[in-house]
């Protein structure tokens, strides 16, 4: 075999190593983002270069991350999902608690290079169960656009033997 | 002996001479102390009871300290209320004789009862020395409002009636600010006000009979009055819960819905108007004694010429922009509700006046230049160019009520003048008791110091 097209070959080495950091940092930002709110300041509004003396008022939104904003499934999705028979109430509760940390935790774990076969397949598999949840309300936007991330996974997953800069080798 | 409501004021007159100058943290003690606290008594614990409740509810310094309605599930209900937020449970009371003779230390009651009941409730809590906050309209009668001024007089006590838009901020921005201080509006020649409100939102009430009053109470507390013959529970329970729609119990949708909007007509206006010409039916709820429809127009005289005001309260459709009061100008328009989403600002395109000053000076916002409709059915001859569109520059940020309520409250520490005191209240509602007569009888009516006075 060629140095060329061993698995050990720099190029896709590297071609795999920006694909792994791809998936890892959509699966921690998504995870993160599920903590995300945002805090409504009211500020009085100047006029004449002054606070104005009336109580006028205008909002100023900021954003911010904490446990209290955690959503793991937005919840216009979450409600029309609770109305479907497929899917049981007490799964929903679950499902919803459980994706934001499985996606912070699988992305982590991308992003190091420990056990990259298994993160990456357990990553697609939660990509799977969101496109489950598309299919049935009929979003076909949605579950094309996950079907892409399905796609780089197996990509991933097919060329996981190039998988050089890892802090734990995956087998 | 010193009643705590008379200690309550010289004691914080005290305080404030005593904390001047001092440490903040000297300052922020003497606000907190117990002393200081209002005690505050409600008469009525229906809907607008729960209005003003959370309203107040985050008021400093008050205490909730007595609820009274002759609805037993409400008391329970306001009760509740009260202990889940402020972990105290308050007095509770059926009959509001009770509740004023008992509780000598408030220093306040808020009275959100039918209207027929408003002057007969705030007359007894003035008489019985205590500030009153009373729910417009004054009374279902003009007598029954004038008896509340002249309680006002007599006993020396604050009544504040709940206009609130006369302690809104942006009512008094737009007034003080737009119309009188820049006078963007230029001579105000006509006016506009509406409450549209649909069908669904105009039906009866109904509740389980089982919560209700029974019919010996429902009878002792009027709810039959005005009926010619003797009427069934079920009749007296619908006039209890629907006494909006009864001539005997209430003013109708024009005292309802438009007696805060006419109020702002004759506020900004600064007069009240001359004459009143009416029209109304029962075209859709045939079975009630009130109209379902009513439009009015107001004639002025006003310091800068003469002004007509039109007003219709419309209960069968929310079509036409909900609700607004709009000041229509040679210069520009103000159009005002107490919803932000219904304010507008607009500049006659002919205006002499650029107002990219008042833009760049915060007083305004602009929100589009004025575009022609266009299309092959304008009449280019008719038509006037359209005005450019501009807004407020903030908003509110309490729910409406508080700032009234607010205000009430500085008064009652002596911070504060009232804004909507009972005499002012009765001089710009005393042309709507004239609407519904003007209506009736198909004329105009032209009022005279007999009609107005207070």
């Amino acid at each position: 075999m060629s140095k060329k097209n061993s698995p050990t070959d720099l190029g896709s080495s590297l071609g795999f190593l920006t694909l792994r950091l791809w998936i890892a940092l959509r699966s921690i930002v998504t995870g993160i983002e599920k903590f995300a709110g945002s805090k409504t300041q009211e500020v009085a509004v100047n006029i004449d270069g002054a606070p104005n003396t009336y109580g006028l008022t205008s909002s100023e939104a900021e954003k911010v991350y904490s446990l209290n904003h955690y959503h793991g499934v937005p919840a216009p999705l979450y409600d029309k999902l609770s109305k479907e028979p497929l899917i049981p109430e007490f799964a929903l509760k679950l499902y919803d608690l459980a994706l934001g940390p499985a996606l912070i935790i699988f992305g982590i774990t991308l992003l190091f290079g420990i056990a990259t076969r298994i993160s990456l397949f357990a990553t697609g598999l939660i990509y799977c169960s969101l496109t489950i949840g598309l299919i049935l309300l009929k979003q076909d936007g949605g579950v094309a656009w996950l079907g892409i991330h399905v796609l780089l996974i197996a990509l991933a997953l097919f060329n996981a033997k190039h998988d050089r800069f890892a802090l734990l080798k995956n087998r | 002996m010193i009643k705590r409501r008379d200690f309550l004021r010289a004691s914080s007159l005290a305080s404030a001479g005593l904390v001047f100058g001092a440490p903040s943290i000297l300052s922020a003690a003497a606000k907190s102390a117990p002393s200081d606290e209002l005690r505050i008594g409600f008469i009525g614990c229906g809907k607008q009871h729960e209005v003003l409740f959370n309203a107040m509810k985050d008021i400093p310094g008050l205490r909730f300290a007595a609820v009274c309605d002759i609805m037993k599930y409400r008391v329970g209900s306001s009760a509740s209320r009260i202990k889940s937020l402020f972990d105290y449970v308050p007095n509770r009371y059926l009959h509001v004789e009770d509740m004023l003779s008992k509780e000598t230390d408030l220093d306040a009651v808020f009275v959100a009862t039918p209207d027929f009941w408003h002057a007969p409730h705030t007359v007894m809590a003035l008489e019985a020395g205590f500030n009153v906050y009373c729910e417009k309209m004054m009374s279902n009668t003009i007598e029954g409002a004038r008896s509340m001024v002249q309680a006002m007089d007599r006993s020396g006590k604050l009544c504040q009636i709940g206009h609130q838009r006369r302690s809104n901020p942006r009512y008094l921005f737009a007034l003080d600010y737009l119309i009188n201080g820049e006078k963007i509006c230029g001579q105000i020649v006509n006016v506009n006000g509406q409450w549209n409100r649909a069908v669904n939102a105009s039906q009866d009430i109904n509740v389980k009979e089982s919560i209700l009053p029974d019919e010996q109470t429902l009878l002792q507390y009027g709810f039959a009055n005005g009926a010619d013959k003797k009427l069934s529970l079920a009749e007296l329970r619908h006039r209890f819960l629907n006494w909006r729609t009864y001539k005997a119990l209430s003013g109708g949708p024009i005292s309802d819905l438009g007696a805060h909007q006419i109020d702002i007509f004759n506020w900004f206006l600064g007069t009240q108007p001359k004459s009143v010409m009416a029209s109304g039916g029962r075209n859709y709820f045939k079975d009630r004694e009130h109209f379902d429809n009513v439009m009015c127009i107001f004639e002025y005289d006003t310091p800068s010429g003469g002004a007509r005001a039109f007003y219709q309260v419309l209960t069968t459709t929310s079509a036409g922009g909900g609700y607004f009061e709009s000041f229509m100008g040679t210069e520009g328009t103000v159009e005002i509700s107490e919803r932000e989403a219904y304010t507008n600002v607009f500049r006659e395109s002919g205006s002499s006046r650029n107002w990219d000053g008042l833009v760049d000076r915060g007083i305004l916002t602009k929100v589009a230049s004025g575009q022609a409709p266009g299309g092959a059915d304008a009449i280019a001859a008719y038509e006037s160019a359209p005005p450019d569109k501009y807004a407020f520059p903030g908003g509110l940020s309490k729910p409406p009520h508080q700032p009234h309520i607010e205000n009430f409250i500085a008064a009652i520490r002596g911070k504060a003048k009232l804004n909507c005191d009972a005499r002012h209240a009765l001089e710009s509602e005393a042309p709507i008791y004239w609407v519904n007569q003007s209506a009736e009888t198909q004329t105009t009516i032209h009022f005279t110091p007999e009609h107005l006075h207070t």
